[in-house]
C-alpha cells in the first residue's frame, strides 16, 4: 500500500494565490491560477 | 545555491556578504534629473520608517571589477528597486533592465517606479511598478506591507518543506533577508545538524547556502 501523502496548501501573498505542497515528500507540487483556495485540500497554518 | 560569476561563467565560490533589510537601488548613475533626485529622496524615507536601509553601486568600494561589484550586492540583497523615466540615457536603461532580470533570477523582490512618460519594455510586463504621482507614498506603503509579508510566507513555506533540506534552507534564506531575524539563522542550523550536512567542506553547494 502506498504511503499516505501528507498535501497541504499555503497562500503566496506576492500573487495572491495558493500553493499545494506536499510535505511528505518536500514538494511544490502545484500552483492555483484562479482565485481562492484548493478544494479538499487543507490549508497550512503558520509556523512560529 | 549555485551562482555563476558574469566574468568568467565560473560558479561562486565564497559565502555571500548578506545584507538583510536593505534595498538596491538601480538608476543611472551620474547626472539624474531633479524628479529621479525628488523620488529617490521619497524613497529613501519611506523605507526607513520600516528598517530598511537603500543602498547603491556607490555604497560599497572593492577596487575590484565594478560588474562584479554589482552582482555581488545583487545577490546581497532581498529587494531591488529601480527609478525609470522617460529622460534617462537608453545605455542607464539597459543596465538597469539587465539588474532587474538578474534580481528576479535570484529570486529577489523587484519594484519599478516609473515616471508618467517612461515605457516598461515587454518581458517586464509582470514586474510590479507604482507611478511617481500623487498616491506614490500610499502605493509604496502597500507595496512594503506586501514585501514584508513575504517574510511570513517563506518561513512557512520552509517548515512545510522540511523532507527538502535545502528548499527549507533557501526559503529561510530569503526569510532572513527580508525579516532580518536571527531566530531564522538558528532555523537553519538546526536544519543543517538534522539533514547530517555540516560534515561538507565549507565551499560545498550546501554549506555556501546555510553560511548567513
Amino acid at each position: 500500500m502506498a504511503a499516505k501523502k501528507d498535501v497541504v496548501q499555503v497562500k503566496n501573498p506576492k500573487s495572491g494565490h495558493y500553493v499545494k505542497i506536499d510535505r511528505s515528500a518536500g514538494k511544490i507540487i502545484a500552483h492555483k491560477t484562479s482565485a481562492g483556495p484548493y478544494k479538499d485540500v487543507p490549508i497550512a497554518r503558520q509556523s512560529k | 545555491m549555485i551562482s555563476y560569476r558574469p566574468t568568467d561563467g565560473d560558479p561562486h565560490t565564497k559565502p555571500i556578504q548578506y545584507r538583510p533589510k536593505t534595498c538596491f537601488l538601480m538608476t543611472q548613475i551620474g547626472g539624474p534629473d531633479d524628479e529621479t533626485l525628488a523620488i529617490r529622496r521619497s524613497l529613501t524615507k519611506i523605507l526607513s520608517k520600516s528598517g530598511i536601509e537603500l543602498i547603491d553601486a556607490g555604497s560599497v568600494v572593492t577596487g575590484k571589477d565594478f560588474l562584479l561589484k554589482i552582482w555581488n550586492l545583487l545577490l546581497a540583497v532581498p529587494l531591488g528597486v529601480a527609478i525609470i523615466n522617460e529622460k534617462m540615457r537608453p545605455d542607464a536603461m539597459c543596465n538597469i533592465f539587465y539588474e532587474l532580470g538578474v534580481l528576479q533570477a535570484y529570486g529577489k523582490e523587484t519594484l519599478v517606479i516609473k515616471t508618467e512618460g517612461a515605457k516598461i519594455p515587454s518581458d517586464f510586463v509582470r514586474t510590479e511598478y507604482v507611478k511617481y504621482d500623487k498616491d506614490f507614498k500610499g502605493a509604496m506603503g502597500k507595496f512594503l506591507e506586501h514585501f514584508l509579508a513575504q517574510a511570513d510566507y517563506y518561513e512557512n513555506v520552509a517548515g512545510l518543506l522540511e523532507q527538502n533540506p535545502l528548499l527549507s534552507i533557501d526559503y529561510l534564506r530569503r526569510a532572513y533577508l527580508i525579516s532580518g531575524k536571527d531566530a531564522l539563522r538558528t532555523k537553519v542550523r538546526n536544519i543543517l545538524a538534522n539533514a547530517e550536512l555540516s560534515g561538507r567542506a565549507r565551499d560545498s553547494v550546501e554549506m555556501l547556502l546555510a553560511d548567513f
